[in-house]
């Protein structure tokens, strides 16, 4: 206080100080106008009669209002620190070299960079444990990798390479990087921005990796949409996601996606941008003006690594989609260490049969973009176009699923192919038929069949080598992938030993950190020590390999004797009258469950149920594990990634008893 | 105007001596320019509390010495850095505390350089005294549109002190001449309405008019808006007031030690100038203050070199 005075003893209150802020504010020196030069040309009675203009000492101040010094004072240094905003002084960090202030292109940093309050929930979702992070980080498991610094890096050490091709056309990754800029600038002009999430439901097409690299750019988050989903499964997944924009194409063969997330708009406030890549629809943001953008983008809107990057939902093949947010460090460090593990060098083409819009087919583009490899787009799958771009692109590696295998080989492609070019099949999505494996590995006189275990939640956690004996790679999903831990277990969580069939679960770098938004999954994902339960029924030999053997919820239990359906499958699927087989447990008021075979058959052969039960036990199946139940049906359910969706069979069942 | 006693005229052989050694000290020591305020000038200029007696109660003449300025890659270093660079106190100060010394070794009359800092009675923008209209006065410098930021024609933009003596010496004439609007931003004025100064603000606190002559009409300086970016002598209580306030003990924490308080605690314990940063983007695109002949070490060599 003013000489050692308190506000009482100087006779100041909060109602003087309000009546006569403004006077003092206004006389002070805090706005200061100086007509002419006056005081360099010694005029002054021109500087006397501008001096209440120039700004004007306590004392001054006080003889015009009527106050004393001190009062003055104490009101001005009040009403000063009320009025002062404070943190204007963050723009100076961002002044110099150049970068001088423009009022109309200057944005504030919270605006800019900040994240939203959707984008913080999904951020906390990112469960932190500094032994964990501090164990990978350490070990090289986890490093700074993020798309856009891989994008750049490429850019650096092969630009003029190609990055895609795909019919009628190809883009060098040099190209690529301009057109992700341009299109990440259009983003950001959008207002989207670090930790938005943006939906894509895109075919395996260029604009699908520009977008996702774009998205990556500004540091927002990628969620994807299956092409089959339709206007209730798009609704569920952007509603859960929040996402705040949706880029899909303007119009697919029997639908209309722009149109329909139009419609849902009403519904999902967060949904502020559809994107539609095609023809103009109108209330749309056309895909190709955003390509057109110019602006140039801010450093500080890149991703960090330890930030989540996409926002993926499990494919559902038991219950409702879980979201899954998955880091950089974990993805593009599971990746980075897998590619030599692979062979996958730059001098590859990357064809991928599944879709982007899964995690198997991401993979498969993350490790082209880690060692520059060139990807060969599949835009979608039918075995014909398979077969087509394998003749004209000539991949050296495929990635594929059993059922794309199963739907070449039955559709009679696969025996006249020319599959010279490959030197490397990976195959995922479920396990691969043993027969399957056999068949396809002898048509590749260059090449070697793998297989790969992954989930949504962990990408790789499993594959076979390239070096390994084909009846490895036939019959196993292969060892654990660099930094992977993973084990066998009892239903009490007991470890078993090799050979003994028990539950799956892995832990290690390539881990999610647990479901978006879902407590009760993540209640019963987890171990304590944290090993996921990743549902599946497995099998490791004495070396190492896994053979994943089911699902444990596709274990039947008859009369409290339990089994795993799948030896039952996998003969009925090479029997010549099914195209493709399913058992699912019925329930039954006597022994608790029994089992129910559906079947495809081929066209104009359909088996009796007696016919199949002869053929199993001819081949070495006990009778408790025989079908009691036959359905036809015309095709199975299934997910984007061509596997069954038994809970769908399950439900079928339910409605017909 | 002038209070000095008869005895002391502006031809005094002694004074004129004593004032030629102390400007060639000062000189010696790192000034570009020199020169000595009219003291009854100041005293109608400055407001009573604020003129050099209520320092120095015998003063009887006002030295203002002008140090400078940037090196071209100053003016290209990132802000918060520059903001280091800008510190008057370690550069014009110095010079000053020594010629006080030495006009007290010298001359047997008592001297002192002028504290440099605010008032503390008056908060945190009123100065002790206007070291701005000591060097006005002296001639070692002229307004600018940049919110009254002194420039010399020759040297640019300079830092000033002053040093306080019983020592009477003849005064200087401000200059004759202002070099503020330089005719680029008188160019650019006409087309635009602002000044480079004036554009580049980060808070756009100034404004101003020219006449059709090239001079100066009017500058506008918001004084509060400046400070508010530059110096936030507001800050740390502030900063206290949000911890006492503060809903639990993370807030309480983030409050006083978030990175931006943090800042405010290191730059406090360096001492560094303005607690926080000056910004400098209009010296920085001023032609000037970056552009004078004696301001721009590399224009100088270059000169010296067209010279030899």
């Amino acid at each position: 206080m003013p000489r050692g005075l308190s506000f009482e003893q100087i006779g100041v209150t909060e109602a003087m100080i309000a009546t006569y802020a403004d006077a003092v504010w206004a006389l002070s020196n805090n706005i200061q106008v100086r007509r002419g030069d006056p005081i360099r040309k010694l005029d002054f009675a021109a500087f006397e009669a501008q001096r209440p203009d120039l700004g004007m000492s306590d004392g001054q101040i006080a003889a015009v209002l009527g106050l004393t010094r001190d009062q003055v004072l104490a009101i001005r240094v009040v009403t000063e620190a009320r009025r002062f905003r404070r943190r204007n002084y963050h723009r100076l960090y961002e002044l110099g070299r150049g970068n001088r202030f423009r009022a109309d292109r200057y944005v504030a940093p919270a605006e800019r960079i900040g994240y939203r309050a959707d984008a913080l929930a999904l951020r906390e979702a990112i469960r932190f444990d500094p032994a964990r992070v501090a164990g990978f980080v350490r070990s090289g498991l986890w490093g700074d990798d993020t798309l856009t610094r891989w994008l750049a890096s490429r850019v650096a050490d092969a630009g003029a390479r190609t990055a895609l091709s795909w019919p009628g056309g190809e883009a060098t990754y040099a190209e690529l990087a301009a057109r992700v800029e341009r299109f990440a600038s259009g983003l950001h002009a959008l207002g989207l921005g670090r930790g938005d999430v943006i939906s894509v439901q895109l075919p395996n097409v260029p604009e699908f990796i520009v977008a996702y690299l774009a998205i990556a750019r500004i540091g927002a988050v990628m969620s994807t949409a299956h092409m089959p989903y339709r206007a209730a499964e798009s609704r569920t997944l952007l509603a859960h996601s929040r996402a705040r924009a949706f880029i899909c194409l303007s119009e697919a063969k029997d639908y209309a996606p722009a149109a329909a997330a139009l419609a849902m708009r009403p519904g999902l406030p967060g949904l502020e941008h559809v994107i539609a890549l095609g023809g103009p629809v109108e209330g749309t943001v056309s895909y190709a003006s955003l390509t057109a953008s110019k602006g140039a983008l801010p450093d500080d809107v890149a991703s960090a690594p330890a930030d989540p990057f996409l926002l993926l939902y499990t494919s559902g093949t038991s219950a409702s989609p879980k979201a899954v947010p998955l880091t950089y460090q974990a993805m593009l460090g599971n990746a980075r260490l897998g590619a030599p593990e692979h062979r996958i060098t730059a001098a590859d083409t990357v064809l991928s049969a599944p879709p982007y819009t899964h995690l198997f087919g991401l993979y498969s583009f993350h490790l082209a973009l880690a060692t520059g490899a060139s990807n060969l787009l599949l835009p979608a799958f039918t075995p014909p176009d398979l077969a087509q771009a394998i003749a004209t692109g000539r991949p050296t590696v495929l990635f594929t699923g059993p059922a794309h295998l199963a739907a070449l080989q039955k559709s009679g492609l696969l025996d006249g192919m020319d599959l010279s070019s490959l030197r490397l099949i990976i195959c995922s999505g479920s396990a691969c038929p043993p027969e399957l494996a056999r068949a396809v590995a002898a048509k590749l006189p260059n090449g070697r069949f793998t297989q790969l275990w992954g989930m949504t939640e962990t990408q790789a956690g499993l594959y076979t080598r390239p070096d390994d004996p084909l009846e490895v790679s036939a019959t196993t999903a292969g060892r654990r992938s660099p930094g992977t831990e993973a084990r066998v277990v009892a239903a009490d969580g007991t470890p078993l030993p090799p050979g003994e069939e028990g539950e799956f679960q892995v832990r290690g770098g390539l881990m999610f950190p647990g479901y978006f938004d879902n407590e009760e999954a993540n209640a019963s994902a987890f171990s304590d020590d944290g090993w996921f339960r990743t549902g599946d029924l497995a099998v490791v030999d004495a070396a190492g390999n896994v053979r994943i053997t089911g699902r444990s919820k596709d274990v039947i239990n008859r009369g409290g004797v339990k089994y795993n359906p799948r030896d039952v499958e996998d003969l009925l699927d090479a029997h010549p009258a099914v195209m493709q087989s399913a058992i699912v447990p019925m329930p039954d008021s006597i022994v608790g469950e029994k089992a129910c075979c559906f079947i495809v058959p081929r066209p104009g052969n359909a088996p009796s149920l007696e016919e199949l039960c002869a053929y199993l036990l001819e081949r070495g199946i006990a009778k408790y594990k025989l079908p009691e139940r036959l359905e036809t049906v015309a095709e199975m359910p299934l997910t984007p990634t061509r596997k069954i969706i038994k809970s769908r069979l399950a439900e079928v069942l339910a409605n017909k008893t | 105007m002038n209070e000095r006693a008869p005895r002391e005229a502006a031809s005094d052989p002694d004074a004129a001596a004593a004032k030629s050694q102390i400007v060639d000290y000062c000189k010696r020591k790192g000034a570009l320019a020199v020169g000595v305020a009219d003291l009854t000038a100041i005293d109608l200029v400055a407001p009573p509390g604020h003129r050099p007696r209520d320092i120095l109660p015998g003063v009887r003449s006002v030295i203002s010495v002008g140090v400078g300025g940037q090196t071209q890659g100053a003016w290209t270093v990132p802000t918060k850095a520059f903001a280091y660079f800008g510190s008057t106190e370690g550069r014009a100060y110095s010079i000053a505390y020594g010629c006080s010394f030495f006009i007290e070794n010298r001359f047997r009359a008592r001297s002192v350089y002028c504290p440099p800092d605010m008032d503390p009675e008056g908060g945190a923008r009123i100065p002790l005294q206007s070291l701005k209209l000591h060097a006005e006065l002296a001639g070692i410098g002229a307004r600018s549109l940049a919110g009254d930021i002194l420039l010399h024609p020759d040297f640019g933009y300079m830092y000033y002190a002053s040093v306080f003596t019983e020592l009477w010496l003849p005064p200087d004439r401000p200059l004759d001449s202002n070099p503020c609007p330089a005719p680029s931003c008188v160019e650019m004025h006409r087309k635009t309405g602002q000044t480079p100064c004036m554009k580049f603000c980060p808070v756009q606190c100034l404004s101003g008019d020219i006449d059709e002559r090239g001079e100066q009409v009017e500058m506008r300086y918001d004084m509060a808006k400046c400070a508010e970016l530059t110096q936030q002598y507001e800050a740390v209580p502030a900063m206290l007031a949000d911890a006492f306030t503060a809903a639990d003990a993370p807030a309480r924490e983030r409050a006083l030690s978030d990175p931006d308080n943090a800042l405010l605690w290191y730059k406090m314990s360096v001492g560094s100038g303005g607690l926080l940063a000056q910004c400098f983007e209009c010296m920085r695109v001023c032609p000037i203050a970056t552009r004078a002949p004696l301001a721009d070490p590399i224009r100088r060599a270059a000169a010296a070199d067209k010279k030899e």
